[in-house]
């Protein structure tokens, strides 16, 4: 009998929806290049957490108050919204845009923040120039980004790894929203960037 | 001699001396470090010639511009200086999300203003408000950013225009053909520089002619600094894009004149920051490992000199003088100044009021005052 319970206890907790879960980013500062960026996730009451972690780049500087070019400030952020096919003028596709952030000096803001790639706004690829296309995901050196952070995919002349894909298939498959576009209030989903 | 070059003059005579309030907080190794020629540290204001100290009504910052701007600026007659203030109209801790802290999109966080201290009457007075960056040209004219709305909230950006006035009491004229995010950077001539912020923090510098005639000078770049004459300008491109390089551009028509591709030369230099200074035919700008001097030659730029300041991130280096070169750095006591000596290619730190408290509940930030348009009388 205790066999048994504990049996479909155990496929109750396999089987628990999405919507379940609990879930939030964190992103450890390595280096502009090479960070990581972690989806975690509870099923409450349960405090047993589960991740997976993608590389993941930010910035040009390790000085997080440089507007436009130091890597994303530490602390706790709101999503602000998420979309799959964002349309900006110099971000595109699969995104998710986080709160403005005062950086370490108590004063200046880091804003227009968001997590995306390099890709289209229908998730596609435009690589056509000689070295670099902002909407293609080529080279190592796309990691870098002005303090977004920013995730690796593949594309037509490079073969780096889905992480794009698969950080947002995991964000909506434990725990993240299910809804698109900007969100009101802002997401319970959260960014932890640990200093 | 004019009231503005006796001014200047001032002001050079005063940053080759020493500065006596300064404090060397790790090895003295170049001696007096000092200060730059006139600085803020909290609401003081110091390096004045004929004055000791200038409190302000409100501490100088510039949280939605950082250092792409100056937090303060002295008017072109010398007589005045302008300056950005922030109001915070509710806390907002940087540990905690806004949805922590109860904060939902559209509330009001913040004001930032414009405002005048009149050194001659000691008068200080708002004098935009919903502003902030500014750019003083030689005869007076004076441009800046005004927010749409004058609150800074939460979750919305905080679009605006460019304002442009040919006297401080004379009319606004709009410059921008559309409200976005911009930042004032400086003149050049008749040109005004200012940065769009777009999504990502991605940074473009424009260049407007008059109202309603903006141009893209560099896309993805940073303004080091304007030409002596306000002709060319100095633009640092990080590595985001392609290889980190420095152009120089010809301000009226946007043409390249010359190009150095910084993973040609000494690696220390890596990338290279914005607002940064140039004097005669040598450009100071933030570097990976501390400040790299270009010259210019002709339509050429050549790396000059490197000067080491490991683990220091210098922020608005200015030339003092020939000799020496000072920057900012942020620190937990609100941030020191980096005095380098190109002799001996040393820097070291000099904390002016090391026991001065901060205002507003905002560290006591030190940060170098000046104006950054060109040309300026005396030195083109």
């Amino acid at each position: 009998m205790r066999i048994a319970l504990l049996t479909a206890l155990a496929l109750c907790w396999i089987a628990a929806p999405a919507s379940a879960a609990n879930g939030w980013w964190t992103f450890d500062r390595d280096t502009n290049l090479d960070s990581t960026l972690t989806w975690k996730w509870t099923y409450p009451p349960s405090p047993a957490e589960y991740s997976r972690s993608w590389r993941g780049g930010s910035g040009t500087t390790m000085e997080e108050c440089e507007i436009g070019r130091g890597w994303l400030p530490a602390g706790w952020y709101a999503q602000k919204g998420h979309w799959d096919h964002y349309d900006g003028s110099k971000v595109k596709g699969r995104v998710w845009w986080i709160q403005d952030k005062t950086c370490k000096d108590g004063s200046t803001r880091r804003t227009e923040l968001f997590i995306h790639s390099e890709e289209t706004a229908s998730n596609g690829q435009s690589c056509s120039s000689a070295y670099d296309d902002p909407f293609c995901w080529e080279r190592e050196a796309d990691y870098y980004s002005n303090g977004c952070i920013k995730l690796a995919r593949p594309s037509p002349v490079a073969g780096f790894p889905n992480d794009l894909g698969a950080a947002h298939a995991t964000y909506h498959d434990y725990g993240g929203k299910n809804a698109h576009g900007a969100f009101d209030p802002a997401d319970a989903n959260e960014l932890y960037v640990y200093s | 001699m004019t009231a503005r070059m006796t001014i200047l003059l001032c002001l050079l005579a005063f940053a080759a001396s020493a500065c006596g309030s300064a404090q060397t907080e790790r090895g003295a190794r170049p001696p007096s470090p000092r200060p730059p020629a006139v600085y803020t540290v909290g609401r003081t204001l110091l390096g004045l010639p004929g004055r000791e100290s200038v409190r302000l009504a409100a501490a100088p910052l510039t949280p939605l511009a950082g250092w792409l701007t100056p937090v303060a600026v002295p008017s072109p007659d010398g007589r005045s200086v302008a300056y950005n203030a922030w109001r915070e109209l509710r806390d907002d801790d940087p540990a905690l999300s806004w949805q922590d802290q109860g904060i939902s999109p559209g509330d009001p966080l913040a004001r930032p203003s414009i405002r005048l201290h009149d050194l001659d009457g000691g008068t200080d007075r708002k004098y935009v408000d919903g502003a902030f960056s500014l750019a003083w040209r030689g005869d007076g004219a004076i441009a800046y950013f005004k927010g749409a709305d004058r609150d800074y909230r939460a979750g919305v950006r905080y679009v605006g225009d460019v304002f442009v006035r040919d006297t401080l009491q004379g009319p606004a004229r709009r410059w921008t053909e559309k409200p976005d995010r911009y930042v004032v950077a400086g003149w050049a001539g008749s040109t005004l520089l200012v940065y769009r912020v777009g999504a990502g923090e991605s940074l473009d510098v424009l260049a407007l002619d008059g109202p309603g005639k903006s141009r893209v000078l560099a896309s993805n770049a940073g303004l080091v600094a304007v030409s002596p004459d306000g002709t060319r300008a100095f633009i640092e491109h990080g590595p985001e894009s392609g290889p980190p390089r420095v152009d120089l551009l010809a301000v009226a028509n946007g043409g390249r004149l010359a190009s150095l591709d910084l993973t040609t030369v000494d690696p220390s230099v890596g990338v290279v920051g914005y607002s940064g200074d140039w004097q005669g035919d040598l450009v100071a700008a933030a570097s990976a490992s501390g400040l790299a001097l270009f010259r210019i030659i002709g339509d050429r730029i050549e790396l000059a000199q490197t000067l080491r300041a490991l683990g220091q991130g210098i922020a608005e280096p200015r030339f003092v003088g020939a000799d020496r070169v000072t920057g900012w750095t942020s620190s937990s006591s609100g941030g020191a100044f980096v005095d380098c000596d190109r002799a001996s290619g040393r820097c070291a730190r000099a904390v002016p009021m090391p026991a001065a408290r901060g205002a507003e509940g905002f560290p006591a930030w030190r940060r170098p005052v000046y104006n950054p348009s060109r040309p300026q009388e005396g030195e083109a």
